[in-house]
């Protein structure tokens, strides 16, 4: 069971953006989202599943002659291509979220492209305008939004949902997330798994059925724990969210581990859990504004998040690729902190998604070489 | 830099630099409060509540235009933010974290007493937390909701059905967020809100606007261009940063005269003027000589750019019931005006029909985000229609990867092989 488990969770994280355009009864009940901001809850009550578009080294050609370059990350160019070649035809619909500048340009371009008739016909393309700054005006805006995305979805599945419908879908996303922060415990003080291993198993939340994935994760985990501790430099990762383990494989084949990651797929794929006690589409809103990781989450909020994560690890690894906009603002925060916890860092500028670049690889054996502890007790 | 043919432009120079060595004055020796925000912000409620605003694109193209945006922004490189960031929004930044790298125009930003930002691209929340940060100033932002219904000549909407051109939850929410605004300013300024006042601004805000869309169309039914585009958006700028107000109306006024009578009397900006182009995008601050480059040698003359278009189509309101509500009608949907489609693109081929434009240089910024976008349809837009388009890739205010002789070389490549005369 265990290694069917882990097996099965990797492929649930690897495969169904991969799968779609093959099997087209399979993906009517598909919802393409372009990031994990859209509330999978809302998704998984109006009886469809979520997938999500991600980072790829696939070629690009259809979508490259649309966006313009180093402007939109990977996962929009991979996203728009399955559009252009057809491989998202029967899906139930296509939802970006605001949250990010990127997901709200290319959510206007697929509009245009089906405008200008340069794409046949397309399901319904979304925008799930969550915005994420203060204000009482945003908390109900992101609401209203998230009430009308519901509505809209239900309608393309022929369902009347109920409160009721809401809060255990809720509740079910929430045992899931149990058994994801239990998995991800075996990441911190004494990692049994290498980060390149967990961000699958972590990441396969948003593409599972929640009651499976907490059964899967719970069988993994246990596996998992049984492990003898493993010993490198634990690293974090930060900067541009990670959508793949391809940074964590090159990170690890220099002696580190990678044991977290401010990413939506990894460690934080858990994030907060969604309070049922209250209003189901305010307390849904409230979580994904409060806990997305992406572009536009507040930079207090994303510092925050890196601190609580700082006691566990001995190094950082900040990625901030060319199509960053964002996160490359952080930095000189980022590194007054870090030598104020005298956590020694490296920043790369490849894109993560591609073979790490030789200058890259060559920051990442310095860190390594440098923080080097022949004794590595991790207490 | 090219000769200033109107007598306005002197005149918008001079206002320009006295305004803010009056505001430095205030700041300094009274003590007065004055803000520090982004361009697409409603100023009128700032100027109305006492609150002079200083806006961010004016300030970094004048430390452009001043040949010091290398200095700080090699600061900025050598502080470890990466070299592919936003420029233009982060320049005024620079200014202030790095003030020592380089000497800011006219003695440089004093301390605000707020900062104030719409969210439109992700840098935006970043650099201006980093900026009030530096100042030890607080920061007010107003959040972007997108755009989902984009009906079709935005700009003929705008003017009295804005109700229809914004969705009623994105007009709810900019409205709301602005009547926060309102009360952030009076706490600072410690009055209220005239809403008759505001009316009664509002009303010679579209006056002024009126006016340059009196001069725009002399501008595109002139026989030649009578003024270069540079002068036009000198003038259209300075007085949209204080529009409404009296010296404002006033400016347009005789900047609208002017041109009259430079068509009257068949003066053209160039006298041998044989191609009209358009530059869609930002102004290249840094090297605005490039805009006069071409007209000794191919008789192309620069005739339209955004800012006196801008001008009339963006921010004419009628009806102002809730004068709050019509200013979040203009406020709410600037990005998609200028840079995404369908709306951008639809404009300014309209734009280029009604000025006889016979090419245009399309802006690729790469480090403008939200200008960088939806290019690629603006071109095809205009090569369907006709018009050659070329795209320039450059920043515009950061001059260090800018090579002033291969573009123009490319340029009058392009102007030989696509718009021969």
């Amino acid at each position: 069971m265990a290694t069917s488990a882990i097996t099965e969770l990797t492929a649930a994280f690897q495969e169904p953006f991969r799968a779609l355009g093959r099997d087209a009864a399979r993906d009517r009940d598909a919802v393409v989202i372009s990031w994990p901001s859209v509330p999978v809850e809302i998704i998984r009550a109006a009886g469809l599943r979520a997938v999500v578009a991600r980072s790829g080294a696939e070629p690009t050609p259809a979508a490259d002659a649309v966006l313009e370059p180093d402007l939109f990350p990977s996962r929009l160019h991979q996203l728009v291509e399955a559009v252009l070649t057809g491989r998202l035809a029967n899906v139930a619909a296509i939802v970006l979220p605001r949250t990010s500048d990127p997901d709200y340009k290319c959510f206007l371009y697929l509009r245009e492209l089906v405008r200008r008739r340069v794409v046949g016909a397309l399901p319904p393309v979304l925008l799930f305008d969550l915005l994420q700054s203060g204000g009482d005006e945003v908390a109900r805006y992101d609401a209203a939004r998230t009430r009308d995305l519901l509505a809209t979805l239900a309608r393309i599945a022929q369902r009347h949902l109920t409160d009721e419908d809401l809060r255990g879908a809720s509740g079910a996303a929430n045992t899931a997330r149990a058994a994801a922060r239990r998995l991800d415990a075996l990441r911190r003080r004494e990692p049994r798994l290498r980060g390149f291993e967990a961000l699958p198993l972590l990441g396969a939340f948003w593409h599972l059925a929640p009651e499976r994935y907490a059964v899967l994760a719970a069988a993994a985990a246990e596996s998992i724990a049984a492990r003898a501790p493993l010993t490198g430099l634990r690293t974090l990762f930060a900067g541009v969210p990670v959508d793949s383990n391809a940074l964590h494989a090159a990170v690890e084949s220099q002696g580190a581990i990678v044991v977290t990651e401010i990413s939506p797929y990894g460690a934080e794929t858990a994030g907060d859990d969604v309070d049922t006690a209250s209003d189901p589409i305010s307390a849904i809103a409230e979580r994904y504004r409060t806990s997305s990781i992406d572009a536009r989450t507040p930079i207090d909020a994303l510092e925050r998040r890196i601190e609580r994560a700082l006691p566990d690890v001995d190094a950082v690894v900040i990625s901030l690729p060319r199509d960053d906009a964002s996160f490359g603002w952080d930095y000189p925060r980022l590194r007054r902190l870090l030598e104020r916890c005298s956590l020694p860092h490296a920043v790369l500028d490849g894109d993560p998604r591609r073979p790490i670049a030789a200058s890259d690889l060559g920051r990442v054996a310095a860190l390594v070489g440098a923080s080097a502890r022949p004794d590595a007790s991790h207490g | 830099m090219a000769e200033k043919q109107l007598e306005s432009t002197t005149r918008a120079a001079a206002f320009q630099k006295e305004w803010f060595g009056e505001l430095r004055r205030r700041v300094f020796d009274e003590r007065q409060p004055y803000a520090l925000v982004q361009a697409d912000v409603p100023f009128e409620l700032f100027d109305l509540l006492d609150l002079p605003a200083v806006s961010n694109q004016w300030w970094s193209s004048l430390v452009a235009a001043k040949r010091q945006a290398p200095a700080f922004l090699d600061a900025m490189r050598a502080d470890g933010i990466p070299e592919q960031l936003c420029r233009y929004c982060s320049l005024g930044l620079a200014t202030t974290r790095y003030s020592r790298a380089g000497e800011a125009p006219w003695g440089g930003l004093p301390t605000p007493r707020l900062l104030c930002a719409r969210l439109t691209c992700d840098c935006v929340h970043r650099v201006f937390s980093l900026w009030a940060e530096a100042f030890g100033a607080e920061l007010f932002e107003i959040d972007h909701p997108g755009a989902t219904e984009l009906p079709p000549r935005w700009w003929e909407l705008g003017r009295r059905r804005w109700r229809d051109l914004v969705e009623p939850h994105r007009l709810e929410f900019v409205a709301a967020a602005l009547e926060r605004l309102v009360e952030k300013l009076e706490t600072i300024s410690g009055r209220r809100l005239d809403r008759a006042a505001l009316r009664a601004r509002l009303e010679r805000v579209n006056r002024q606007e009126e006016i340059f869309d009196e001069a725009r169309k002399l501008i595109a039914s002139a026989p030649a261009t009578p003024v270069r585009m540079t002068e036009q958006i000198a003038n259209v700028m300075a007085t949209q940063w204080v529009r409404g107000t009296d010296w404002a109306l006033a400016h347009a006024e005789h900047f609208r005269d002017e041109i009259a009578r430079r068509v009257d009397e068949g003066v053209a900006a160039y006298a041998n003027e044989r191609r009209r182009l358009m530059w869609v995008g930002a102004g290249l601050w840094h090297d605005t000589d490039f805009y006069t480059a071409f007209e000794k040698s191919h008789g192309a003359v620069f005739v339209w750019s955004m800012y006196l278009a801008f001008g009339p189509d963006g921010y004419i309101r009628y009806g102002f019931d809730d004068p709050i509500e019509a200013l979040a009608s203009r406020t709410a949907s600037f990005n998609e005006y200028l840079h995404n489609p369908p709306w951008a693109a639809e404009w300014i081929v309209e734009q280029a029909r009604d000025h006889r434009i016979d090419a245009a240089l399309v802006l690729h910024p790469r480090s403008l985000k939200p200008s960088a976008t939806g290019r690629r349809f603006i071109e095809q837009a205009l090569e369907e229609a006709g018009i050659p388009a070329l795209p320039i890739e450059a920043d515009v205010v950061d001059a260090r990867a800018w090579d002033p002789a291969v573009t123009r070389e490319a340029v009058r490549a392009f102007l030989d092989e696509r718009v021969p005369r």
